[in-house]
Formats: structure tokens, C-alpha cells, sequence
């Protein structure tokens, strides 16, 4: 049977951790090729919404990344995402949401090495965790069969 | 019915080298809408770009993904290619198969199958694209330069010469930054104030040029052609338009024992000063916080003998507030203090100083007119020691990065030193020495042949005084790292260049991004060294890198070429990737119901009121709407309505959610 | 409560309001809302401690505000939502007069919404003790109990939506979950409808639920959804210090602090 590869979405900015993997990719480090990059203007645009679509449709794991703390391209958006990701966190973490599958991250334009890190790690804790079973099994909506290969 | 043209390019071997591109294109062509599919080698080129705007023409394509670089890189040029065979610009997406996929991945089926799930993401993403026209937003044909040093005064002359109008704010009293400090330049030896002074005078005089000393960026709103800048132009305690500069005030300051900035704390200065005898502006300003007026309520003895009566010691602060179209950063860089070596005794000797503080000594117009003088008694130094990277190249204690000047500045330093104390010893301590620029080898060799400089390849592990003498313990590692150990009477450090403090604090205003270092971060580190990532700011000089003066006068140049470029047109255009509150035919008008709570998510307050009225003038409803002037396109009040009110283009709700959908199904 | 009867009847016979909002008694002994035009009508109106619903979800409501000034009959709840509604637009001064009642049934005639706003601040926002017991023990529970837990209490969730038409803060005319270009909240009533449904009602109250009930006791299955608002009303003390309803001011999500603690993020 082969190794569990886990699905990973990463919801990112554009400005700093969509530079710094453009950065990754430059400077030709290597990493795990399980993550999906989804770009938007600014980590204050990510909808909740869409980390539990990215759930329905199969996700195993989330990255949410953006700009570090003041220096948001848009002076603030990363502020209110923080703000937002808080509640939602424990939202979710009360509703038994395994919050251990979304990971988030601060990765500026500069930090190419640590997107790759961030991706590395997230995909070594997910493997481990597994594919997301539990949540699998509620989805009706799709014939996929819940498998591990 | 979407028909949407997919162009998988090789980029040569940079992606087909692990991803099988002949597959994502033939996959790709399988999807529903999806009317055209191709690979080539080279999207970008104009055979590859012809590939594009022929499909267009033959196919009717609806919508194109050229699936590449990043679209940091090639979305302009690929936009660009599809308006020119009349497809809106905004219809085309690049799904980046190189930066976030070949260059990162090892050739392999499941790196092909990322980039097929890339591709399939922003071929759903782009069937929702709506045809968008760019914003066309006034220039504003005035350029803010933040720095008086040789790049600030390089750019603000070339752009004044364009014909634009100049801003120049310098925090310090007098503009000229650390090259007024420098005695003599390398290669060439010229004397440093010599070819400095005409340009500074140039920038004072110059017509199209206003400039503000003493003065700091207080805060910056707005975006490119459109800033709105608040400057602190701090309180001299003088009224300038009265002070003619002849500097009794100064002689006649009793408080004169104040360590000199400018000479590095070498020498003294009064509280009523002038930062050098060149300083332009050549007025003086008060220094508040040494000025016995100011501490105790007595004296003015300036404000008595001033002929003119100029001195004003109530005089505040004042805020100037000017409409920029854009900005050149040239804030320069700092020397960092060396005592973080212990070892070297920097601080606890007087006679171990910093290369700056050298630069003082062999200066002209410095505490000791010129001559090598030691501090601690003013004998001149028989034998002097001169160390390489004192802090620079050093992961563990320092930076880790190479300062650049610091192998020339020594050499010159070394040179002077022949060339003032004849019968001198002078000795260099180096690891290795970077003379890159033109004619610096060979002034490095004369250095070592003409002038006999000893040149030592090994460090030096400690400093101490012994009987008067400072004892330098290094060791040649040519010789097989023989120790070595020079009775020296005085040691210069190459101190490390680094960023000045409260960089930060300044790229935050201004939403410019900054490296570990601090120092400002270039837009690309090849192709876009004088921009920035923030559209309408650029930079020039030491800010963003440790530089000489050469370089930093070319990159000057290169920022006021950019800004020239920016002022020749009248109007700029802007990408209309902005946000928009909805809007229904009546009796909905609106799904906003007007509760507000976006307002204060805007970091620009680009969110208003819309009232609704009949045609009686009677309110019906009154909703949220975008200033499309002021809007910048981030998202969060999108992301905040809770009944999703407002969108934004390039990244509607239906937008990411058809990407989240396409990118899970089939992964 | 004969005060209250002779305070609409004088409101509604002046013609200072329109139409009069209080409870009065329905089938089988139910509470359930009056709506007053007359000085007559007034003789409906009762108030007892089953009168629990919160009567501020009928000032938005067109068919209501069409009749004119409306007046309210309003527990410290009630008092609460409309001050959260003044905030985000919904009504106004011009708009509505407040009878307040206190928790020992004394009648308030509040002059304007800033007194009502002055009343509810000298009481905080919290969570009583047996619901706090209850998020407790979901807390104990590993994520995987608490998983199982929902997906058993949504289960016979069908998709009626009584509470958000019990909810005075769910006013939009077009609710998300009547998007179906793109379908954010699946229309089914299976787990992961439910479980969509409820996450997404629970994220647009934060920072506005006063934590009345209202939703939890429309639910025809006593379904209790309300503790996931319980647990944002508490971790908005935990994190950001609490908030309260306010007429104008920060809303705790539209706005930030820039040192807001938080240590999941690398």
C-alpha cells in the first residue's frame, strides 16, 4: 500500500508569503510537493468559509499564511485575518474540528527558506495525523471512497 | 460558454525538466470550456506570445491560462499580449508551474499532477473573470526624496532637472550624510567635501527643489501619483529667513563641550551648532536637549548677540503637508559600534576606534586638522593597526554579511596614513580583500606595493594595553598561522554597515517591505533593484544594501529615472482589482443592508455612505459604497460581509470559491 | 401588568406610536408577540417570566416598520439587541420608543436609546454558570468526542432555520445560505450541511450575539446550538476583554489591536 500523501491547501497573500514561495522556487530549495497554493490580495480576504469548503471537498490539511504584523501591504488586512482566525480557531476546535490540520503562518517576501519549512513540517504532522476520516466520512456528496492510497 | 485557451510553456528546461508539460497541456484540453491547449518553450517570447494572440483571433477564446513563471514576473506581459488581439486583459491568469512547482519539486508523476491541479484551478477561476477596464488616476508631478545624503542629493537633482518639483527631507541639520564625513574618496583620492559641497549648494539653489533639514517623514497616505505626505519639519529654534549664517551665535555658545555627532564624538561642539563648517544650510540650530535655556531657563546669550535677532526659542514643531506622486528613499546606513567585541577593547580604549572616526582624523576640517593624531594624548602613531571585518561576516557575534566598502575604505585608510606619517608602520589584518570596482584592485595594490602596507591574512583575537602601547595578538594564516603580535599605538576597526535604527518604523509608513537586516527590500534583487514592492516608491543608495559612492550615485539616478518615467505621464493607470458594494434595480437596490460594520475594516477608509432616495428626494435606504479612488484592493471587508454584499474583483466570492472546488475535485 | 397597559394605551391613543410590540398569550398558554394599533388592543399584553423571546427581531421587519413609529416592550435581552440594531443601522430614535422592563419588573420610559444603552452597560455580557459547566465538559472531551458529540446533536437538525428567524441580529434580506451561485452553505440537512449551517451563523454573530436564547428555544428539537455562541461570548472576554452592545463605536471583528496575543501562528 503506498505512503498516505495528504491533500494540502494553502490559502496565501499575495505580497509576502506568495513572494517568499516565489522566493523558494528562485533560490531552488526543495520541498514536499503535497501543497496547492491559492493566491489572494491579502490574508484579510480569506473567507472561513473556504478552510471548511477546503475540508468538504477532501482537504487533510490547511496552511493559512501571510504578512507578519505591521507589515501588511495593506497596512491592516493581517490584523482583522488575525482577529478573525482566533475566534474561528476555537470555534472550530469546540465544534471538534481537528485544529491541528490547519496550520498557520507568518512568511514574508524575504523568507523563501521558511516557506519551505512551514510546508515540510505541515506535511510531515499531517502524514502523521492521517487522512481526515472523520470529516470524510459525513461528506454525501461526492462518490470518492475514503481510502488511505 | 466559456472558451478558454490553456498555454503550458517549458521555459526552456526550467519546467519541463521535472514537470511533463506535453501531459498538463493534454490533460488540460480534456476540460469542459477548455477550447485550446498547448506547450511550447517559451511562452514569453514573441513566437510565444504569437501562439497566444493567434489562438485568440482563431478560436474566439473567452479566457487564457498561460501556465509558467510566476505572475510576480509575466502577468504585465502576457496581459498585454492578449488586449492586443482584443481580449480584455483581465481574462487571462498564469498558473505558476515554475517558481511553486518545477524549481521546488524532483521530476516526478506527482509533481505533474500538481501542476495539472494548478492549471485546472485557474481555468475554473478564470470562467468567473468578469472584463475589467483599468482605472485611469491623476499624477501628482512632485517627487518626495527622504535622505540628504549623496544619493538623496543625486536623485533629487536629477529628478529637479527633469523639470519636476523636488522634496528633499533631511533629518539632520544639514544635508551631505556620512560622504561629509569622509576625508578622501577611493579610487581616485579626491577629497570628499570637495566634490560634495557643489552639489549640495546645487540642491540648496536649485529652482524646482524645496528643502526641508531637521525635518522627518511624519506619516504617508494615498498610493502612487496620489500620496498625501505629513512632514515634521522639527524646531530649530531659529527663524531662518532673519539668520544670515555668520555664526557668532556659535562662537559665543557657552556650552561647548557637547561630543560631536559629526565628528564621530572625537571633538565638541556648542548646543547652538552647525553640524560642519560646510553644512548647508549653513544655519544653525539649537540642540534642545544640551542647551542651558532649554534645561535651566537662562542664558541666551545666542538670542543677545544674534545681529539679526533670529533666534526664536518658543518656536514649535511644524507639520508641512504636501501631495506627492512618488517617493525615493535614500535614508543611507549606519556604522555599527564595535563594542560588542570585547576583545578589541572598542570603548575601553580610546586609541581603538572605528573606520568613521579615522575618516574624522584624516579630515581636513576635522578635531585634529588633518593630522593622525591618537586620542587619548595626541601623539601621532608610529605603528598602526588597521582590522578588517570587525563585525562584518560573522554569523556568530555580528552580521553575517559582507559591508561591502570596508576592504577599500581600509586600504585608503592605510594609504593616508603612509602618506601623513612618513616613516609610519601600517599593518592590515584582512580575511580576504573585495576590490571589485573599477580601478579599486589596482589601488589595493598600490596600497601594498607603493606605499608598503603591510597586509596580514588572519584575525586578530585580542587587543590590550600594555605600558602605553596597545598589543594586537593576530595570526598570518599565509605563514601557517603563525602568530603575530604588533605593538601598535593605535587600531582602527572596519566596522560593520548596517541599517540605521528606526528603519523599520519608516518602511511601515510607508508599506515598504525590509529585510532581516532592516534594510529596505528591492522589488527583484536582479532586475528591480531601485523599486520596491510598493508601486511609487523607490530607492537609492546604502539604504538597501551596503554601497559606495559610485554605486549609490548610479542607483540615485536609476530611482529619478523611474520617478521620470512615472511623472511623463499624465495619467497613470490602475488595476481595477477593487472592491464594489452590489447593487440591484429597484425595490432590492441593494443585498447591502447597510449595517456599516465594514467601514472600519478598511485600512484606507475607502468605505462610505450611498443614500438611496425616490425621486421626491425621500430616503429609502442608505447603503455602504467604495471610493474606487481610494480603494486598494485587500479584501477584508469581503471577507467581513456577512450577507457578501461586496466583492472584489480578481478575487470574487465566485472566483475563490470555483478555485477551492477545482483544485480538491480530481486532486 | 396594568402600568404597562395604561403606558401603550396612552402611547398608542396619543399617536406617539404606531404599533406597540409586547407579548401576550397564544395557544395552549404560549407567549408569543402582540402587536398593538389600538389603545384596545393593549388589554392582550401580559409579561411573565415565560415571555422569553426576543421581541427586537420584529423591528426590522418591513411589514412592521411600514405602520410607523413602532414601541417595545423590552427585557434587559431585548434592550440589548436593540442597541446592537442602532449600532448597525437598523433602527433608530425616529424609529422606535422603549418600555423597559428590569429583571424585578419595574417599568423604565426610556427617553431615548442612549438611556438604554447607559441602562444594559451597568450589566456585563456573561455566560451563567450551567452553560459554562456544560462548554467545560465539551473541553474535556478530545477533539474527536467533541467531533462525534455535534454529529450527533445536529443530526436531527432539518433545515427549518426558526433560529435564525427567531434571531433579532439575523436581518439580512439575503442570507448566505440563500446563495446557490456559488452554494456556500449546502442545502441539505446531512451532517455536513448542518454542520456549514450552524459554523457560519455562529461566525456572523461574533461580537453581536447578547446571548438571549432566542435561537436555541425556537428550535423545535431543543437542539443546543447556542452554546457555540456561549463560547464566542467567552473567548471574546478571554481574548479581547468582552464587548457589550454599543450605538456607535468598535465592533469587536471590524477592528484589531496590533499586539492581539495569539500563539498558533509561526
Amino acid at each position: 500500500m503506498a505512503e498516505f500523501e495528504p491533500k494540502i491547501v494553502a490559502f496565501v497573500c499575495n505580497w509576502c508569503t506568495y513572494a517568499g514561495a516565489d522566493l523558494t522556487g528562485t533560490s531552488r530549495i526543495k520541498y514536499a510537493s503535497n501543497v496547492r497554493i491559492i493566491r489572494f490580495p491579502c490574508t484579510g480576504r480569506i473567507d472561513y468559509m473556504l478552510l471548511i469548503k477546503a475540508f468538504d471537498e477532501g482537504a487533510d490539511g490547511i496552511i493559512v499564511s501571510g504578512c507578519h504584523p505591521n507589515d501588511c501591504h495593506y497596512t491592516s488586512g493581517n490584523f482583522h485575518a488575525r482577529r478573525r482566525w482566533i475566534m474561528f480557531r476555537d470555534l472550530c476546535n469546540l465544534m471538534g474540528i481537528d485544529m491541528q490540520r490547519i496550520k498557520f503562518s507568518w512568511v514574508s517576501a524575504a523568507e523563501g527558506a521558511k516557506w519551505a519549512e512551514v510546508v515540510n513540517s505541515t506535511v510531515t504532522d499531517i502524514r502523521a495525523l492521517g487522512p481526515y476520516e472523520e470529516y470524510r466520512r459525513i461528506l454525501n456528496h461526492h462518490s470518492k471512497e475514503v481510502t488511505n492510497g | 460558454m466559456s472558451k478558454i485557451g490553456v498555454f503550458v510553456c517549458h521555459c526552456g528546461e526550467n519546467i519541463s525538466a521535472t514537470v511533463d508539460c506535453e501531459k498538463v497541456a493534454q490533460v488540460a484540453g480534456g476540460y469542459d470550456g477548455v477550447v485550446h491547449s498547448i506547450d511550447y518553450k517559451y511562452m514569453c517570447s514573441d513566437p510565444g506570445q504569437s501562439l497566444i494572440k493567434a489562438a485568440i483571433a482563431e478560436k474566439g477564446l473567452t479566457g487564457v491560462v498561460v501556465a509558467s513563471c510566476s505572475p510576480r514576473m509575466h502577468e504585465p506581459t502576457f496581459r498585454k499580449a492578449c488586449a492586443e488581439a482584443g481580449l480584455n486583459p483581465f481574462m487571462c491568469e498564469m498558473a505558476n508551474l515554475r517558481e511553486h512547482c518545477s524549481w521546488v519539486h524532483e521530476k516526478g508523476e506527482a509533481t505533474t499532477e500538481k501542476a495539472i491541479d494548478l492549471v485546472r484551478t485557474l481555468v475554473e477561476k478564470v470562467k468567473k473573470n468578469n472584463s475589467l477596464d483599468s482605472i485611469k488616476v491623476p499624477v501628482t508631478k512632485t517627487a518626495l526624496v527622504i535622505g540628504g545624503g549623496i544619493a538623496g542629493i543625486q536623485a533629487s537633482l536629477d529628478i529637479a532637472n527633469t523639470g519636476h518639483k523636488v522634496i528633499l527631507v533631511e533629518k539632520e541639520a544639514s544635508i551631505g550624510g556620512h560622504m561629509s564625513q569622509l576625508s578622501e574618496t577611493f579610487p581616485t583620492l579626491d577629497c570628499s567635501q570637495c566634490i560634495l559641497t557643489p552639489r549640495m549648494v546645487e540642491v540648496a539653489q536649485h529652482p524646482n527643489i524645496t528643502l526641508y533639514t531637521y525635518a522627518e517623514l511624519e506619516s504617508l497616505e494615498g498610493f502612487i501619483g496620489n500620496f498625501k505626505a505629513r512632514i515634521r519639519r522639527k524646531s530649530k529654534s531659529l527663524d531662518e529667513k532673519l539668520c544670515t549664517g555668520c555664526g557668532t551665535c556659535i562662537t559665543k555658545c557657552p556650552v561647548k563641550k557637547i561630543p560631536s555627532e559629526f565628528n564621530e564624538k572625537l571633538g565638541n561642539r556648542t548646543a547652538i551648532y552647525v553640524p560642519f563648517p560646510q553644512a548647508v544650510p549653513n544655519k544653525p540650530v539649537i540642540d534642545r536637549e544640551h542647551c542651558t535655556y532649554y534645561i535651566k531657563g537662562k542664558c541666551k546669550v545666542c538670542e543677545i548677540v544674534c545681529p539679526t535677532k533670529a533666534i526664536r526659542f518658543d518656536q514649535e514643531d511644524q507639520i508641512v503637508e504636501h501631495e506627492i506622486g512618488a517617493i525615493v528613499l535614500a535614508t543611507g546606513f549606519s556604522v555599527k559600534q564595535p563594542d560588542f567585541f570585547p576583545e578589541y577593547g572598542y570603548g575601553k580604549y580610546p586609541d581603538v576606534i572605528t573606520g568613521l572616526q579615522y575618516e574624522r582624523l584624516a579630515s581636513a576640517s576635522g578635531p585634529t586638522l588633518g593630522e593622525i593624531k591618537r586620542p587619548s594624548d595626541g601623539k601621532i602613531p608610529e605603528k598602526i593597526v588597521f582590522i578588517a571585518c570587525a563585525g562584518s561576516r560573522d554569523p556568530a557575534k555580528g552580521i553575517p554579511y559582507c559591508s561591502k566598502i570596508c576592504c577599500m575604505y581600509t586600504a585608503k585608510h592605510a594609504m593616508l596614513y603612509q602618506h601623513k606619517v612618513h616613516g609610519g608602520k601600517s599593518y592590515v589584518f584582512y580575511m580576504d580583500i573585495r576590490a571589485g570596482g573599477k580601478d579599486y584592485e589596482e589601488f589595493v595594490r598600490r596600497a601594498i606595493e607603493e606605499d608598503g602596507v603591510n597586509y596580514i591574512r588572519g584575525r586578530v583575537s585580542k587587543i590590550y594595553e600594555k605600558n602605553g602601547k596597545l598589543i594586537v595578538k593576530g595570526a598570518d594564516t599565509l605563514l601557517g598561522a603563525m602568530p603575530v603580535e604588533i605593538e601598535a599605538d593605535m587600531v582602527v576597526l572596519a566596522s560593520a554597515g548596517v541599517a540605521n535604527e528606526g528603519s523599520e518604523t519608516l518602511a511601515q509608513k510607508l508599506h515598504v517591505s525590509y529585510d532581516a537586516y532592516h534594510f529596505f527590500a528591492e522589488a527583484h534583487p536582479k532586475l528591480k533593484p531601485v523599486e520596491t514592492n510598493t508601486a511609487g516608491i523607490f530607492l537609492a543608495g546604502a539604504c538597501q544594501a551596503p554601497k559606495d559612492i559610485p554605486e549609490s550615485v548610479a542607483m540615485a539616478s536609476g530611482a529619478a529615472v523611474k520617478v521620470a518615467a512615472l511623472f511623463s505621464q499624465d495619467e497613470l493607470t490602475r488595476e481595477p482589482l477593487i472592491a464594489a458594494v452590489n447593487r440591484q434595480p429597484a425595490p432590492v437596490y441593494s443585498i447591502c443592508v447597510g449595517c456599516g460594520l465594514c467601514i472600519s475594516t478598511c485600512p484606507y477608509q475607502a468605505i462610505g455612505w450611498e443614500e438611496i432616495k425616490t425621486r421626491n428626494g425621500e430616503l429609502i435606504k442608505k447603503i455602504a459604497k467604495v471610493n474606487p479612488g481610494l480603494c486598494q484592493g485587500c479584501g477584508t471587508c469581503v471577507a467581513f460581509c456577512r450577507t457578501k454584499a461586496i466583492d472584489i474583483q480578481g478575487y470574487t466570492h465566485d472566483q475563490v470559491y470555483s478555485e477551492v472546488m477545482a483544485l480538491l475535485n480530481e486532486y | 401588568m396594568d402600568e404597562l397597559k395604561n403606558k401603550v394605551r396612552e402611547l398608542l391613543g396619543s399617536g406617539t406610536v404606531k404599533v406597540f410590540i409586547g407579548y401576550t398569550t397564544g395557544t395552549a398558554g404560549t407567549k408569543r408577540a402582540l402587536f398593538a394599533e389600538k389603545p384596545e388592543d393593549a388589554e392582550g399584553l401580559v409579561f411573565d417570566s415565560s415571555c422569553i423571546q426576543n421581541l427586537a427581531v420584529y423591528v426590522t421587519k418591513q411589514e412592521v416598520k411600514e405602520k410607523g413609529m413602532m414601541g417595545i416592550s423590552a427585557t434587559l435581552p431585548v434592550m440589548r439587541s436593540l442597541v446592537q440594531l442602532a449600532r448597525e443601522n437598523q433602527v433608530s430614535d425616529s424609529g422606535i420608543k422603549v418600555i423597559g422592563i428590569t429583571p424585578e419588573s419595574r417599568l423604565i420610559d426610556f427617553g431615548n436609546l442612549s438611556e438604554v444603552e447607559k441602562y444594559i452597560h451597568q450589566f456585563q455580557l456573561e455566560i451563567d454558570q450551567k452553560n459554562r459547566d456544560m462548554l467545560e465538559k465539551l473541553d474535556k472531551m478530545t477533539v474527536s468526542e467533541r467531533w462525534q458529540f455535534w454529529l450527533k446533536e445536529l443530526e436531527p437538525c432539518f433545515k427549518c432555520y426558526a433560529c435564525r428567524a427567531a434571531c433579532p441580529m439575523c436581518y439580512c434580506h439575503r442570507c448566505t445560505v440563500e446563495y446557490n451561485q456559488p452554494q456556500w452553505i449546502p442545502v441539505p440537512s446531512h451532517a455536513s450541511g448542518n454542520l456549514q449551517w450552524h459554523i457560519m451563523r455562529a461566525v456572523h454573530l461574533v461580537g453581536r450575539c447578547i446571548d438571549c436564547d432566542a435561537c436555541a428555544n425556537a428550535c423545535p428539537l431543543a437542539i443546543p446550538f447556542n452554546l457555540l455562541n456561549k463560547r464566542m461570548i467567552e473567548d471574546a472576554r478571554k481574548h479581547f476583554g468582552g464587548y457589550q452592545p454599543v450605538l456607535s463605536g468598535d465592533h469587536l471583528m471590524s477592528t484589531f489591536k496590533p499586539d492581539d496575543k495569539e500563539n498558533f501562528i509561526r
